[in-house]
């Protein structure tokens, strides 16, 4: 599995489309996008990076780089995205960060 | 020897700098700075007490006035964090300022073989933030600009992946 995080609208699903040649069709059969929003539920993070790390390509927003939220419920969603993001990077065999549309290899080897 | 960590929330940071200290020989010191002053804080101090459990960390906490803190010789000094530190020195009427946090980690790091300081990144939310909060962010700032500066190794963490912006891990 390969993860990808990094700020939204930074481009990567049109990255990871670009790099392997994919529709958008193509890709969206081997991938799921935003996850950091099914962290909110009450169930386990590793059971649902569990299922998760079945797709090819799993796609996080990275939301944990903001000023500490005010409201204890947006505090704890944060920090279950946050983790969830953590859980996948351990699972993935590829972890790459993309900002700007530009791809940045933070773990494994991606020749693409 | 100076380390800076930065990461976002829950970016897997704390663990990675704890197993960075683990990798150094000698006696372990973790420098505690969330003052317990609610049930969430409670709940997050026992979960980095239970994730470095069994590390051989001694743990010292330390709220505000970091230069008055004493620690043992020769130990590898685990600071976290900067930005819980930090905010207890601005907000706190008894507190200095951020020039005392900064001559704090000089006492503290000509104390200790190896300091390692975690910080936030909390600078990636906007700009509609004002008085103190944006006051926090231009303290915290300054502060993570000025220890990077001075470290040998900055690492930013992501999703628990290092990310290395100065220096080299071992």
């Amino acid at each position: 599995m390969t993860f990808l995080t990094g700020p939204m609208y930074a481009g990567k699903g049109e990255y990871l489309q670009k790099a392997l040649n994919l529709t958008p069709e193509e890709l969206s059969a081997r991938a799921v996008f935003h996850v950091e929003e099914q962290a909110a539920g009450e169930e386990s993070l590793e059971d649902l990076a569990d299922r998760l790390a079945q797709y090819d390509f799993v796609i996080a927003n990275e939301v944990g780089c903001g000023v500490v939220p005010i409201d204890p419920e947006q505090r704890r969603l944060r920090e279950r995205a946050g983790r969830l993001s953590c859980l996948l990077a351990q699972r993935a065999d590829t972890v790459i960060r993309v900002c700007c549309g530009l791809p940045q290899v933070l773990k494994g080897e991606w020749t693409c | 020897m100076l380390t800076l960590i930065v990461g976002g929330a829950a970016s897997g940071k704390s663990e990675f700098a704890e197993n960075l200290v683990l990798t150094l020989p000698g006696r372990r010191v973790y420098v505690a700075t969330m003052e317990p002053y609610d049930g969430e804080c409670l709940a997050r101090i026992d979960k980095h007490r239970r994730q470095r459990a069994g590390k051989g960390f001694a743990t010292l906490e330390c709220y505000r006035d970091l230069g008055g803190l004493k620690v043992p010789a020769r130990a590898n000094v685990l600071l976290e964090c900067m930005s819980n530190l930090l905010a207890n020195e601005l907000y706190s009427p008894q507190g200095g300022a951020t020039a005392a946090v900064l001559e704090g980690v000089t006492c503290l790091c000509a104390q200790c073989v190896h300091l390692t300081i975690v910080t936030n990144e909390v600078f990636s939310g906007g700009r509609d933030y004002e008085g103190d909060t944006l006051r926090y962010l231009r303290e915290l700032g300054m502060v993570n600009r000025i220890l990077a500066a001075r470290a040998d190794r900055v690492v930013e963490v992501v999703c628990g992946c290092p990310n290395v912006l100065k220096g080299r891990l071992p």
